[in-house]
């Protein structure tokens, strides 16, 4: 045998093994997962959905099915969340999550109060920040170029300025729902409420006032966060202090 | 000071009605038909008198009141008053009682004594009277309850004087439930070879209760063109052209009234009345129709029954239908429409019934019973039974329909999440793009692409279009390339006038090194530099003019004037 002929034959299949050993873990838990789930064992499968690394939409959303069997519904619209933050045009996400706010009666609550803030959330909500990234090159390369070969032929100027004109305006619109995601999350990351009901109160003491309640799966942002309590403000701008175990942030800290 | 203040307060509070008097009067007593009169009611002893109630005085109207009030203090007597000024206008000649007028101050009563006021023909009623009067027309005078007739009160203007439109208009019609279109109809009219222009209000009565009432008395105010007092022309009616256009006429409000028009309102008769009469005054039609007639048993028949004709549409009931056995019947829709004066109207009545089983041949006769004023009986239109075709229902056999309900219920589906997904799906990326240095990296490169290229577009179009910054800029470049190449002194100069040339701008021809003092000391290049560029020029002239050997070699001359160039490059010329 001819091991140097062969060596680079020997080295692909060492490859290819790894790479199946590489991906057959999380296929593996993620079949055995879904098997438990159609077995009615919902726990278990959310334990093993839980325990998969790295966590993609999918398994986001499988978790999330799991804890909405288990009777866990604010915990399955934090996963719901998740999974969205992920896949953001995902039918099945978006109408789990839908489903799973109407039963808990929260989807009104969820909802900013005005009708632009609706809208503008459903846009800014429909790409991840990744993809909105992407765009907000596109368009600043695009607008770039058209200013560019304006430059060196004039005659096309009314063109490529209208062309580099539209896309400025991309450029600019990306650039805003990129900030509001990516500092979103960073100056007021969102959470989901996963306590059955919890109290907002005016000052982060346990015997203080109570401002007003949440219910589970209620979508707050935490605009301030003490250790043990968080200042967090609904969507329809009502703020309050309650207890960081009552609400879990929908992207994890690190 | 306070305390005198209070003094005076209590004096003016305690005899504020302590002598009290009212009293009524006119400017005069007697007046041409067309003049109005003034009305003083004045109130001595108080400001505080309310407002008094005018009564209402046939033919006597009555504008205002205009307040005027009064204080004095004379000698320590204090006098106050107010008085209520009215204008009172005629509308007919004759003698007038304005009656008692009671004022009320502080709760107690006062009366005035009644005036007399005689209203004469003056010279120019004569020519009002005939020139301008109005009347009531009622087509009957005799109606019955509920009944709707249509009247008209007519304004006559002779046709020579300029009538411009009315400007009030108050009737008294108690019980007869008058109404009048705004609009005023006007035309023209010939009485005893006398033509005179018609203003027509029309409206409508509609008695409310039996019983004689009356119709008016109707005061209108008619607006007419007249001339100013002073005018040469006979007032009030001249008109002419000249006098409109140098502003010697203006628009007098002449009041005409009506007088009352009895009415008879007698009650429905009860001779003859149907039994199933509900209260329908007037001349009515009815008109019935039925679509589809050819049915399955449970498909909807839509009915509808259209009454419409003279009178007030709304005494008008449902119609009577016979028995509705065989049908599912649902609420009937009602939709009215009627003129304005509601003399005529007509009401659509649409009603959805199901045939219930084939054994429904007819929809039931339609009845409406009216009370006819005209012919002063009772009448009864009447709408034949319509044939209905039916036939059994889906299968074949009779079908009842319960409650005219859908026979498959609306369908409710089911509520729950999706199912799970089968796969793990696309992977995540591990860490976001944004932000990273790439990200940035490709921001940045687009916008410094961007500038780079304005500066290079720039600076092409500048070496294009100047040609001292292009001499400027490139005569160091050119002078290296040429200065490694040259192997002569007569090269050498060569290379370092065409420096100074591009450099300073000038021709390169008479370059010498005189350009030095006149050209490059005076641009701040002096001393060592300067030596040294002399010397270069100085031993490449020695060498190609003395023809023999300089003090310095062509290598050692070169790298002088290759060093001298790099110099003179530092320094802005």
């Amino acid at each position: 045998m001819n091991w140097k002929r062969n060596s680079y034959k020997i080295g692909v299949v060492i490859w290819l093994v790894g790479l199946c050993r590489a991906f057959a873990g999380p296929s593996d838990d993620f079949k055995s997962a879904n098997q438990l789930y159609d077995t009615g064992k919902f726990a278990e499968a959310a334990a093993v959905y839980e325990k998969i690394e790295p966590k993609t939409a999918h398994v986001y959303y499988n978790l999330g099915n799991a804890h909405f069997r288990e009777g866990k519904l604010g915990l399955a619209i934090l996963d719901y969340e998740r999974a969205r933050r992920l896949a953001p045009r995902d039918p099945d996400i978006m109408a789990n999550l839908k489903f799973a706010e109407q039963r808990l009666g929260v989807d009104d609550v969820n909802a900013p109060p005005r009708a632009w803030q609706r809208f503008l959330r459903s846009i800014i909500e429909s790409r991840s920040p990744n993809e909105w990234g992407m765009y907000e090159l596109a368009a600043l390369w695009l607008a770039a170029l058209a200013v560019g070969v304006c430059i060196y032929i004039p005659r096309l100027r009314t063109v490529l300025l209208g062309i580099a004109a539209a896309a400025f305006v991309g450029f600019a619109a990306s650039v805003f729902a990129l900030g509001h995601e990516v500092l979103g999350d960073r100056t007021a990351p969102a959470a989901v409420v996963v306590a059955a009901e919890t109290e907002a109160r005016f000052a982060p003491v346990p015997d203080s006032t109570t401002h007003f309640k949440l219910i589970e799966g209620t979508r707050v942002v935490i605009r301030e966060d003490r250790g043990h309590w968080l200042f967090v403000e609904r969507a329809d701008g009502q703020q309050g202090w309650v207890r960081s175990d009552t609400v879990e942030r929908v992207v994890p800290q690190s | 000071m306070r305390a005198w203040l209070v003094i005076a307060f209590l004096f003016v509070a305690t005899g504020a009605f302590a002598d009290v008097s009212v009293v009524a009067s006119v400017d005069r007593n007697h007046i041409a038909f067309g003049e109005s009169v003034t009305l003083t009611v004045a109130v001595q002893g108080t400001q505080s008198g309310t407002q008094p109630s005018i009564p209402r005085v046939d033919a006597l109207s009555f504008d205002g009141p205009s307040t005027q009030s009064s204080f004095s203090l004379n000698n320590g007597h204090m006098s106050q008053s107010v008085s209520f000024v009215y204008r009172v206008t005629p509308a007919r000649t004759g003698e007038f009682t304005i009656p008692a007028i009671t004022v009320n101050v502080g709760g107690q009563s006062y009366s005035t004594e009644p005036i007399q006021l005689v209203v004469g023909k003056g010279a120019a009623q004569n020519d009002a009277s005939q020139m301008l009067f109005a009347r009531a027309q009622i087509p009957s005078q005799q109606l019955y309850l509920g009944q709707t007739e249509p009247v008209a009160v007519l304004v006559f203007v002779r046709a020579d004087v300029p009538f411009r439109g009315l400007s009030g208009f108050s009737e008294e019609a108690d019980g007869l439930g008058f109404k009048y279109l705004q609009n005023l109809k006007q035309g023209t009219q010939v009485i005893n070879g006398e033509s005179f222009n018609v203003g027509v209000i029309e409206g409508s009565i509609s008695p409310e209760r039996t019983g004689t009432l009356n119709f008016g008395p109707c005061i209108l105010k008619a607006q007419l063109t007249v001339q100013k007092r002073g005018g040469s022309s006979g007032w009030p009616f001249d008109d002419s052209m000249f006098d409109q256009m140098f502003g010697r006429t203006q628009v007098r409000e002449v009041p005409v009234t009506v007088d009352a028009v009895p009415v008879e309102v007698l009650p429905l008769p009860e001779e003859g009345r149907p039994t199933d009469f509900g209260g329908a005054v007037g001349q009515w039609k009815l008109d019935v129709t039925a679509k589809p007639t050819d049915i399955a048993v449970g498909d909807p028949i839509t009915l509808t029954i259209k009454v419409s004709g003279n009178g007030n549409i709304d005494t008008v009931p449902m119609p009577k239908l016979g028995s509705l056995d065989g049908f599912k019947t649902y609420d009937p829709t009602t939709k009215t429409t009627k003129d304005e004066l509601n003399t005529t109207g007509e009401r659509v009545m649409q009603q959805v019934l199901i045939a219930k089983s084939t054994d429904v041949k007819e929809l039931p006769e339609v009845r409406l019973a009216y009370f006819d004023p005209e012919a002063r009986a009772y009448k009864t239109a009447v709408q034949s039974p319509i044939k209905l075709v039916v036939k059994a229902g889906t299968g074949g056999q009779t079908t009842i329909v319960s409650g005219g309900e859908r026979l498959r219920p609306d369908e409710k589906l089911g509520q729950d999440i999706v199912y799970l997904k089968g796969d793990l799906g696309p992977a995540v990326p591990g860490a976001p793009f944004c932000g990273t240095v790439t990200f940035w990296a490709l921001n940045v490169t687009p916008v410094l692409a961007l500038l780079g290229t304005v500066g290079w577009k720039r600076r092409t179009d500048r070496l294009r279009g100047d040609v001292a910054y292009a001499r400027r800029t490139r005569a160091a470049k050119k002078a290296r390339r040429l200065l490694t190449s040259a192997t002569s002194y007569d090269e050498i100069q060569r290379v370092l006038q065409h420096y100074l040339g591009d450099r300073l701008n000038i021709p390169v021809g008479g370059i010498t090194a005189s350009i030095i003092d006149e050209q490059l000391v005076p641009r701040g290049v002096n001393g060592e530099l300067a030596d040294r560029a002399r010397a270069c020029f100085a031993a490449c002239d020695t060498a190609r003019f003395a023809g023999g050997e300089a003090d310095m070699s062509v290598q050692a001359t070169r790298d002088n004037v290759g060093r001298l160039i790099d110099e003179l490059e530092t320094k802005q010329l």
